[in-house]
């Protein structure tokens, strides 16, 4: 085996981000917010499409673990952009669920259907309540440690 | 450590390359970039695009999202840091996870991206680590298992006994004095401006 080498890098975006002008962090960060808001309501729409094609799954219990996964990661993928937290939460809590249940070779469905539920719930309430939604994604996460990761 | 708001920051002649499989969520990164002030951005929805836009484009950021079929985030880092043109390896990456499957913690730590952006995030974080890359000093590691930047952010030297594998390497372990200790009168004379000769 041979010896790890270490090489000095300069990035040139070290070089871009200290050039005069540009803005300051807080009112770069308010026009990515602005811009984000755009696609807010777009984003909440197709989350509203994916929850639906989990509770589909849930319904036939004919889907893999895979799909499951895959749909829920999915999910977590655009709520985290969007920066909703409880969503991605409960999202992250099926998404483990199904991992380990893909690890243990086992689907139950009854949980899954438990989360997907939730997910309606959370969507559909989105941002109000922050404390009673947070009990559910707590239930949530109970459901997910019964199973050993 | 939140960003100081008040911090000046430059990206308008910054090129990024964005990938996400998912066409909404590669819209919802290119709005986050433009209010940035980037104003040339590549968009990808796949692995292969992304290293197409590698060979042909000067870039100074990616930023990559680890979920994608056929080529995820961590394939494609792995791509960059060993097989891309030299120009372009050590481009700094930041990568974009939502659930972290057991399958790929391993994948995900040995991948060589510069940081990990775990999602949900905001926009203001997601600037952070920006500059966190801006202001990376690590130096990159190039080793048969891994390429990227050094994942040791203190560099506290190697274990008690340990030969370092740096040139620079010293150990934290100062151990026990080999020679008696100097008294002041030794301290004052080596302290003492003496008249040279030039």
């Amino acid at each position: 085996m041979s010896d790890p080498e270490f090489v000095k890098v300069k990035y040139r975006l070290t070089e871009q981000v200290a050039r005069p002008g540009g803005m300051t962090a807080g009112l770069a960060s308010e026009r990515a917010q602005r811009e984000l808001a755009a696609h807010a309501g777009d984003a909440m729409k197709s989350l509203g499409g994916m929850i639906g094609r989990l509770e589909v799954m849930c319904k036939e219990r004919t889907a893999s673990l895979d799909s499951v996964y895959e749909e829920g990661s999915t999910i977590l993928d655009i709520a985290g952009l969007f920066n909703k937290r409880v969503l991605c939460d409960a999202c992250y809590s099926l998404c483990e669920l199904v991992d380990r249940q893909r690890t243990q070779k086992r689907a139950e469905w009854t949980s899954i259907g438990v989360h997907v539920s939730a997910l309606r719930l959370l969507w559909t309430k989105d941002g109000q309540d922050p404390a009673t939604l947070k009990s559910v994604v707590d239930g949530l996460w109970t459901i997910t440690d019964r199973l050993n990761p | 450590m939140a960003l100081d708001s008040q911090i000046r920051i430059n990206l308008d002649r910054s090129v990024v390359l964005l990938v996400d499989d998912n066409p909404q969520a590669l819209e919802a990164l290119t709005a986050m970039f433009r209010g940035f002030g980037v104003r040339k951005q590549f968009k990808c929805g796949s692995g292969a695009e992304a290293m197409h836009v590698v060979k042909t484009q000067e870039l100074d950021l990616i930023v990559i999202d680890s979920a994608m079929p056929d080529m995820d985030g961590y394939d494609f880092v792995q791509w960059l840091r060993r097989e891309a043109p030299d120009a372009a390896k050590f481009t700094p990456v930041i990568m974009l996870t939502g659930h972290a499957a057991r399958t790929v913690v391993e994948k995900s730590r040995d991948s060589g991206a510069n940081f990990v952006v775990s999602k949900p995030f905001t926009p203001e974080v997601l600037l952070q680590r920006v500059f966190w890359v801006a202001k990376d000093e690590r130096q990159v590691v190039v080793a048969e298992a891994y390429v990227g930047p050094d994942r040791r952010f203190k560099n506290l030297g190697p274990p008690l006994g340990v030969k370092g594998r740096r040139k620079d390497d010293l150990s934290t372990h100062v151990g026990a004095a080999k020679d008696p200790n100097l008294d002041q009168s030794d301290i004052d004379m080596l302290m003492r401006p003496a008249k040279v000769q030039l």
